[in-house]
């Protein structure tokens, strides 16, 4: 299949060419997903797609034009073309063009992510059986009101060729599991779920989660949450295991470093930063111990698609080193106007239909060199909290201000984690959070997540990349509960 | 596609499916927008999909297939994946057929040629003139500008048969000069009824108003929400309305239908063909209807599957894309001259987030506008600031109510709330 999208997008491409724009790209994609949901103990959703299509940019005059469309019928696509091309003469007819691309050496290719196992000839029965088993697990306990167990897998099939002579493909298994109990006590409502995420990765990632552990931790710490205490208030430290940070540092970090926030493109949607373009190099984010390493090669990852949409290969940066901003991540067309001269291969689109656009690639928080477990953090805090996973999310438009949940929590006291804890919010400043992080535990913690749902430009654009961390102490910290 | 070649594909599904259950939905939608930031235009394009949708049924097993694959050729090969799929699926205990013979769909009226055909100079040309005011201003522009259409055909193998199309026109627009900015949002069936540059105009004054911004200052305050800042709340009821979670224990609703949840002056609906233009048909073919889900306070209704009405003796409801709150009369600007006291204005609201889903209790941000107003007459602006509220509170507390603006999918009038502690 994916020789044969190959030849359609050099079609595409020569297409292009004959037409005398000035640079142009086709991507050809192919997209199989199965998607099966229990809700409580019974099989709600079997959701499958088999979908494909073709988006074709064109830059006339330092003007875009994008167009796309479903299916890969020659006339549809040839109309495609036709509008991509119109457009972008509309718009150069209309205002001067300022596009302009960094120069990159052309990638000829193909990437295969890691898939041991193809989870598409798994037998469907087997997860079926999986599934029923966790929700049966998670019901054991008449106290668990609700539950969701999910398995998703996706074989993403694309191709992108463009006029300067790049032709790329990629074959792209993403798998995820997912669990959530909900416990239901005294008018209170309590959930508890698996955070690990999506991966590049095949049945072997399902296998390695441990569903059916995790359906029973589900519901003992949902039961354990609606009956623990809420969460105290007052200025105390955090230490956050990596599931945790995973989105912390999604939105303190890796959305304020995108070049095209602080370019001002995202200004009426996802917002701008707080950071300046002379900031690269300079900047003090976080303590000396903070290391943030972007890496779209990283096999699991996944935002590792061998070449992002402009055709550039995925690669490894630091994004945060010894605590001080690094540079932004960027696409070909903002490299140079946050003053790099090379893209670091962040453009990416949802699908064929969408205008491929900068995102996050994947990133995590360097574990520490020195040997220390997550006891060693807890130990040296008096008054504190230990927290698990995601919950609440939210974050000023410049990424500044903050307030985050979690999933689990436990009260630490002298030294020790004493009791779980439920409702326990904490707000910070994105620049004093980081900067009061004072340990970070080897990797033997080191947890990742793969998000698969950041939303992001208009129209709305969802995008996926992995984050992780080795759980981390921070210091001095707003911690109060839910809606005060 | 014409509404019969919509049709035809959708009968041939339903004629050659061997499954006695079958649902096949045929949608078609071209989207065209310009986006720009920076003063400058970052991306023009126009997107066209059509995708077939086809839910088979053997009365015991039910499955979900989704295919961009329209060709009626095709149809025969496409069941038999979509069969080979529903023989391994597992039983489903709470399996219902599709809806009944007979629906009768409301017609909407929700077309405008003009807007589907519309080229792009119009949307590239809004969006120039957005720019040039901003840089007449020493603002920066950023948006997006666009129309779209939608085309869907439905069938049931009960014999429900139906058509739907909408257009949509719209444009998003925030102008800034650093802190100061502001907002709006413009929304109709039609692009020639988008007040562009009038919007264009008011914007870049606001944003003139929004210079010099001052901490806010911890007290007591009322809460004037102009439209688009009621609007930015109204979702969060919406998601959080749904009868099986509130029967469940799981939602702020559980165990108060019909008992007050916000004050009386508060009425909360859907309309299908009124102001806004909602879908004839939910996802599996039942028709829609106008409903109140909160009437004056009270929880008269909530949207509720078809298992789960039939198992509870409730009607099956679905909200068909619009919710409308209504709204008295008077302008933002008389909502604000007669509020006494210290008050704080808003113009929208952003990252709102659960924070607690059975207390239904949210945090979120200000955006594009906070402004001190004393005895009438705006002060000063004020800096941006996080909040934790619950809006069933803030609905309990509305003092005035203002004239209903369209928001997107959503009518929604400025108000006026009672004092509230910041």
């Amino acid at each position: 299949m994916i020789d044969e999208m190959r030849d359609q997008t050099e079609q595409i491409v020569g297409q292009l060419k004959f037409r005398g724009v000035d640079y142009g790209d086709a991507r050809v994609e192919t997209t199989d997903l199965e998607s099966l949901t229990y809700r409580k103990q019974r099989l709600a959703e079997s959701d499958f797609q088999a979908t494909h299509g073709i988006g074709i940019r064109v830059l006339v005059k330092g003007c875009w034009g994008f167009a796309s469309c479903s299916g890969f019928d020659s006339d549809l696509v040839s109309k495609t073309v036709d509008r991509a091309v119109s457009i972008a003469r509309a718009g150069a007819g209309v205002m001067d063009g300022s596009v302009r691309l960094s120069e990159e050496v052309p990638s000829i290719g193909h990437y295969d992510g890691p898939c041991e196992r193809n989870p598409f000839e798994i037998p469907r029965s087997e997860k079926l059986d999986l599934l029923a088993r966790a929700a049966d697990i998670m019901h054991a306990s008449k106290l668990i009101n609700m539950s969701w167990s999910r398995l998703r897998f996706e074989r993403k099939r694309r191709v992108f060729g463009n006029t300067e002579g790049s032709l790329v493909s990629s074959d792209l298994v993403f798998s995820m599991p997912d669990i959530m109990a909900y416990a239901v006590l005294n008018d209170d409502m309590q959930s508890r779920s698996f955070q690990e995420g999506a991966r590049i990765a095949g049945w072997e990632w399902i296998e390695k989660t441990d569903m059916i552990l995790w359906a029973e931790k589900c519901r003992e710490e949902a039961i354990m949450k609606v009956k623990a205490p809420e969460s105290p208030s007052g200025v105390m430290d955090l230490v956050m295991d990596g599931t945790h940070l995973s989105l912390t540092m999604h939105e303190s970090v890796g959305h304020p470093t995108e070049s095209d926030r602080v370019l001002g493109w995202e200004a009426s949607m996802a917002g701008r930063t707080f950071l300046h373009i002379d900031d690269q190099e300079k900047l003090k984010y976080g303590s000396e111990i903070v290391n943030f390493v972007a890496d779209n090669t990283m096999p699991y990852g996944v935002a590792s698609w061998g070449w992002d949409d402009d055709g550039v290969p995925g690669q490894k940066w630091y994004t945060i080193k010894d605590g001080i901003f690094q540079q932004f991540g960027s696409v070909r067309e903002t490299a140079l106007l946050v003053n790099r001269k090379h893209s670091t291969g962040c453009c990416r689109a949802m699908n064929f239909a969408s205008f491929p656009i900068n995102r996050q690639p994947n990133f995590y928080l360097e574990p520490g060199k020195e040997p220390i477990t997550p006891d060693d953090l807890i130990s040296d805090v008096n008054r504190g909290i230990y927290i698990e996973g995601r919950g609440s999310f939210s974050i000023d438009q410049r990424r500044i201000n903050f307030q985050f949940g979690g999933d689990m929590f436990w009260e630490i006291k002298n030294g020790k984690k004493v009791q779980p804890l439920k409702k326990v919010i904490y707000r910070s400043k994105t620049r004093d959070f980081w900067g009061s992080c004072d340990g970070i535990a080897d990797d033997r913690s080191f947890k990742t997540m793969g998000l698969l749902t950041c939303g992001k430009g208009e129209p709305m654009q969802s995008a996926r990349m992995t984050h992780g961390a080795s759980t981390s102490r921070f210091r001095n910290i707003e911690v109060g509960r839910g809606a005060e | 596609m014409t509404r019969d070649e919509l049709l035809k594909v959708v009968e041939a599904v339903l004629e050659k499916a061997e499954a006695p259950d079958v649902v096949a939905t045929l949608t078609e939608n071209r989207d065209a927008a310009v986006r720009f930031g920076q003063n400058r235009i970052t991306q023009n394009m126009d997107t066209f999909e059509r995708k077939l949708r086809i839910t088979l049924g053997d009365g015991e097993r039910k499955i979900v297939y989704s295919t961009h694959r329209i060709d009626i050729d095709a149809v025969p090969e496409i069941l038999d994946n979509a069969m080979d799929i529903l023989k391994t699926a597992s039983p489903d205990p709470e399996y219902m057929p599709p809806v009944s013979a007979g629906q009768v769909y409301p017609v909407v009226d929700a077309w405008d040629s003009k807007t589907a055909e519309a080229d792009p100079a119009g949307r590239t040309e809004a969006a120039a003139r957005a720019i040039n005011t901003a840089k007449k201003n020493g603002m920066e522009a950023a948006g997006l500008v666009g129309m779209s259409y939608e085309n869907t055909a439905i069938g049931t193998s009960t014999g429900n048969l139906a058509c739907s199309r909408s257009t949509d026109a719209y444009m998003r627009l925030t102008l800034d000069r650093g802190k100061p900015s502001s907002f709006r949002l413009l929304s109709a069936e039609a692009w020639d009824d988008l007040p562009v540059d009038s919007a264009i105009e008011e914007v870049a004054l606001e944003v003139e108003a929004d210079e010099n911004q001052r901490e806010l200052e911890p007290g007591e305050y009322r809460l004037i929400f102009e439209p688009q800042a009621s609007g930015d709340l109204i979702p969060y009821i919406a998601w959080s309305m749904n009868a099986r979670p509130a029967d469940e224990g799981l939602t702020v609703f559980s165990g108060r239908q019909d008992e007050l949840v916000t004050g009386n002056n508060f009425t909360m609906t859907s309309e299908v063909n009124g102001v806004l233009k909602g879908t004839p048909f939910s996802g599996e073919g039942l028709a829609s209807g106008d409903a109140v889900w909160i009437d004056q306070g009270r929880l008269v209704n909530q949207p509720c599957t078809r298992y789960w009405a039939a198992k509870t003796g409730r009607e099956p409801l679905f909200i068909p894309g619009t919710l409308a709150v209504d709204g008295d009369s008077g302008s933002i600007g008389d909502l604000i001259s007669s509020t006494p006291g210290r008050a704080l204005l808003f113009r929208r609201f952003w990252y709102i987030r659960f924070v607690d889903q059975k207390e239904l209790s949210l945090t979120g941000m200000t955006r594009d506008g906070v402004f001190l107003v004393e005895d009438g007459k705006i002060v000063h602006p004020v800096e941006d600031f996080r909040w934790n509220w619950k809006p069933l509170d803030l609905f309990s507390r509305i003092e005035k109510l203002g004239t209903s603006e369209r928001k997107g999918q959503l009518s929604v009038p400025p108000m006026v709330i009672g004092p509230t502690a910041l």
